[in-house]
């Protein structure tokens, strides 16, 4: 069973950082937690923050034990990045829980880590014939568009003003799920299997427009529909994130399908216009737009800063609180900031560590970029080849959104910082993608 | 040491692991890249040294984006069609998928269609079976028209 020849030691090598990282993590919580002087406003107990450490660097390891059993061929560096942004997120939730109000925060995170990794691996089992994603992709197309309907008609009945609107609750346990998630995954199966059937379709362009070339008509129907699909995110969700990663996620398969890059152009300007339509029409749009613009104007009758802009503005002094090298790890006072532990993750983070933490933040989710882009060369078959495209652009287009959104370079949307964030949906959403991607991994050509 | 001085010292140590944890996946990222080199180079070398057995003088481009006059050299197995993987790739509406193969056997180039929608034609015949051809005779694939020239 544990081959040596073909035991993952590189993952094992590189898994044993993030374990380094919670331990380190740990030992100044509870340095933290014994300081004289009380910096933070509630105290983290030693044994609460005992079963999320050592729990992850368990599951962490039980999910090599596994990969190494069932799929012993497969990128090795996919699990030890996810694990150290999953660490980075559970440490936060630990940390964040008491100050928020909820003490069991980091346990549950970690709940939601351990779901994660055993839905990755299996996702990696279920998936040894690729081809019955393929077959199927009209059905996963109609569960993610269900799962939109569902949601435009829940969202109605909503009445917060939280920039996740997107949630489903599940009977009355508190259980709530959010369909975008699995949405995303729906979508590029979709996608994946339509672009690969019709890519020399949509190479060919006989429909000249200035400099710009455009493909057939009759070929332009699907672009139109995703236009159209994300648009219509937008107005009924009033989603902005969702509409961007849905379009972003159809233009970057498109764009590796078709090699033209006139369709991208002709898209963003469509986009735009349609922006600048919604925004004229549309006072919510208007509003959006104007916190941003105006997040730090203290003059009546807004006050803007004080009410609409509150998160805006205190994630920015978050962010600066931090400096170059952070407040350090339980120092921070980021709880002030709405939803610090989901859609502020991000300036939470960078409060305790600073712009360094982040710079190196951005340098991990840019590799796993790079990781996926490169399992996505290596595959002979077009439909494995952009699946695995798409499957990366989720991971790259959420984490643009979310942190231009956390640093006031566009309007907050409720896409989650992938594997950071807190919330179960999420993270366990985006280890099915890894587990995806290990296996598109394992098909080279 | 104090509590503070050892918080300065882990506080620097987390984000140290985060830019170890970073180097590492670059490392082995290059290790991986230079394993994948060698085979990419063997395939250059073989691309260089390919013969060439012919050539096609294009005529009449059709709808393809091509001038009349260019030439295209032929290898011991040339595809021609509308598809990418194509040894020439003809972008019309009337050329199939893998339209036409052109083979070099016995010091003589065939042509051989390929299941074609709008069949391909040697000197004017639509061909059902490979016919050999001699310089100067004309291919039309589609509507894009070929001469054949020696090497």
């Amino acid at each position: 069973m544990f081959n040596r020849q073909r035991y993952r030691w590189t993952e094992l090598w590189l898994l044993l950082l993030p374990s380094v990282f919670l331990l380190v993590g740990y030992f100044e919580l509870l340095i933290v937690h014994n300081l004289s002087v009380p910096v933070t406003s509630h105290n983290l107990p030693p044994l609460d923050a005992f079963t999320p450490i050592f729990g992850l660097i368990a599951a962490l390891f039980g999910a090599h034990l596994l990969l190494v059993i069932i799929a012993p061929d497969a990128d090795q560096t996919l699990l030890p990045i996810a694990g150290m942004l999953t660490s980075i997120g559970v440490l936060m939730s630990l940390r964040l829980g008491p100050d928020i109000g909820v003490p069991t925060l980091g346990l549950k995170q970690l709940a939601f880590a351990i779901a994660g990794l055993a839905v990755c691996v299996l996702t990696v089992w279920a998936t040894r014939d690729l081809r019955w994603l393929r077959n199927y992709k009209y059905t996963w197309a109609a569960v993610g568009i269900v799962l939109v309907g569902i949601t435009l008609l829940h969202s109605h009945s909503l009445s917060t003003n939280a920039p996740s609107r997107d949630v489903l609750n599940i009977g009355s346990g508190g259980l709530s799920f959010q369909p975008s998630e699995i949405l995303k995954i729906c979508l590029v199966i979709f996608f994946a299997g339509y672009l690969s059937e019709n890519r020399e379709m949509l190479a060919i362009s006989n429909l000249r427009v200035g400099p710009l070339k455009l493909p057939p008509l009759k070929h332009l129907g699907p672009l139109i529909a995703m236009l159209g699909l994300a648009l219509l995110i937008f107005l009924g969700v009033k989603e902005l994130g969702l509409a961007i990663l849905v379009f972003g996620l159809f233009l970057s398969m498109l764009y590796v399908a078709s090699n033209r890059p006139s369709y991208i152009i002709g898209s963003v300007v469509a986009f735009a216009l349609g922006a600048l339509v919604i925004y004229r029409i549309f006072p919510y749009a208007q509003q959006r737009i104007a916190i941003v613009g105006n997040a730090f104007d203290t003059t009546p009758p807004a006050r803007i800063a004080y009410n609409a802009g509150f998160q805006i503005v205190q994630g920015l002094i978050a962010f600066g609180n931090g400096g170059v090298f952070g407040a350090g790890l339980g120092l921070g006072k980021s709880w002030i900031v709405p939803f610090s532990h989901t859609d502020y993750i991000a300036a939470s983070f960078g409060e305790e560590f600073g712009f360094a933490g982040v710079l190196a933040l951005i340098g991990l989710f840019m590799l796993l970029v790079y990781r996926g882009m490169h399992i996505a060369t290596r595959p002979r078959a077009s439909f494995n080849q952009l699946m695995a495209v798409g499957l990366t652009a989720v991971f790259a287009i959420q984490t643009i959104v979310i942190l231009a959104g956390n640093l006031k370079i566009m309007p907050l949307t409720g896409i989650p910082l992938p594997f950071v964030a807190y919330g179960g949906s999420s993270l366990i959403a985006n280890y099915i993608i890894i587990g995806l991607l290990l296996r598109l991994s394992q098909d080279k050509s | 040491m104090d509590n503070y001085q050892l918080l300065l010292y882990l506080r620097i140590g987390l984000v140290a692991i985060l830019y170890l944890v970073i180097l590492q996946i670059v490392l082995v990222s290059r290790r991986d890249l230079k394993r994948a080199e060698k085979p990419v180079a063997a395939g250059v070398a073989t691309t260089r040294a390919r013969q060439v057995v012919g050539r096609l003088i294009l005529i009449d481009s059709g709808s393809t984006p091509y001038k009349p006059g260019q030439e295209f050299a032929l290898e011991p197995i040339t595809t021609i069609g509308r598809a990418p993987t194509n040894s020439i790739v003809l972008d019309s509406t009337f050329v199939s998928t893998e339209h036409t193969r052109i083979l070099y056997k016995d010091k003589s180039l065939w042509v051989e269609d390929m299941g074609s929608r709008n069949g391909t034609l040697v000197n004017g015949q639509t061909i059902a079976q490979p016919v050999a051809v001699a310089p100067g005779a004309l291919l039309q694939v589609g509507d894009v028209r070929f001469e054949f020239a020696a090497a």
